[in-house]
């Protein structure tokens, strides 16, 4: 943590009555084999889970371990997902002009649970549909960046960055919704 | 692409404080070049100056500010060989308690000293500000008072 003035605290008229404490935290962490292949795989548009055999739960990022089971998760449990999915909660932000906000509009962040294996991936941007027609159960589909456009730098070993460097957001497919009781134990 | 497996995450805050009676006109002092005390209830004078008295926990009179220095004694030190971005000076320099004349109570800060050998306690050192000030605890920085 480092406490440095952003801009000047007055004029040299003015007495000093405000203080710009500016924290900047910097993390910086080797990033651990399973999510490097998970990186890998993302920027050929794959993604990659791991599925533990016991509890049945399928983490993305892989993590190498299952917290409900208590068991290592290696090579063996990983599993590639599907790039389609249905959207079970999300979230409408209102963006207030903060440092660092770069949003002017009302925009969604959605979890989306993807078919076959499942997986669940959070915070995602719903793309190419007004906030307000958004709902649960809503199925949607990768949108992904071009390859030559994709970046692994954000992917770490918290899940941080995630697909983001990789898929741009979700676009809904027109198919017939998923009713909630399907998925009522995934809704994070 | 560099298939280096780090990652690097930056999470930044923006915060703004009010400084109160006592820290607003310490910070307003070493923005025009001088350093304030504030006398305590006991009549010691205490640098950086608090809002409250240390012993008795009583409010201190804003009027008992007192300025102090420039010059001043290292009461210890600590070299900083490889000084990080977010340390005040970008090469290395140490960190010291430093009581100024005047004060009954020391103030950390870093004193620009070019070599450790440089360095002893009881050396006397003194306020160097800088040419632009912002009202900043790293407006002063402290040098040995032979080379000011």
């Amino acid at each position: 943590m480092s406490e440095q003035p952003v801009v000047a605290a007055s004029d040299s008229e003015q007495p000093v009555v405000m203080m710009d404490y500016f924290m900047h935290l910097e993390y910086r962490e080797v990033v651990c084999p399973i999510v490097r292949r998970y990186a890998d795989a993302l920027m050929d548009g794959k993604i990659l889970g791991q599925i533990s055999p016991t509890s049945g739960l399928v983490y993305v990022p892989p993590r190498s371990y299952c917290p409900v089971s208590c068991e290592w998760l290696g090579e063996d449990h990983l599993v590639e997902l599907e790039d389609h999915g249905v959207v079970t909660n999300f979230t409408i932000v209102t963006p207030v002009q903060y440092y660092g906000q770069e949003e002017t509009e009302p925009f969604a962040k959605a979890s989306v649970l993807l078919d076959g294996p499942g997986g669940m991936l959070g915070l995602q941007d719903i793309l190419d549909l007004p906030v307000d027609e958004l709902r649960v159960g809503m199925r949607v589909e990768a949108v992904w960046l071009p390859p030559e456009e994709r970046t692994k730098d954000e992917i770490g070993n918290r899940s941080w960055g995630s697909v983001d460097g990789a898929i741009r957001g979700w676009r809904p497919t027109g198919e017939p919704d998923v009713p909630a009781e399907q998925f009522l134990d995934k809704v994070y | 692409m560099a298939d280096i497996p780090i990652t690097t995450h930056v999470i930044e805050f923006p915060y703004t404080r009010t400084l109160g009676p006592v820290i607003g006109p310490f910070l307003t002092g070493l923005r025009d070049g001088q350093i304030l005390g504030i006398r305590s209830v006991d009549g010691r004078v205490l640098v950086p100056p608090t809002e409250w008295d240390p012993e008795t926990g009583m409010p201190l009179d804003p009027a008992g500010l007192v300025p102090v220095g420039p010059g001043g004694v290292v009461e210890t030190w600590a070299w900083v060989t490889r000084p990080t971005a977010k340390h005040p000076l970008a090469h290395p320099f140490a960190f010291a308690l430093v009581r100024l004349d005047g004060a009954d109570t020391a103030l950390m800060h870093a004193v620009d000293a070019g070599s450790i050998e440089s360095m002893a306690t009881g050396m006397r050192v003194t306020a160097k500000f800088r040419d632009e000030r912002h009202g900043h605890i790293t407006d002063v920085v402290f040098v040995p008072e032979e080379r000011a």
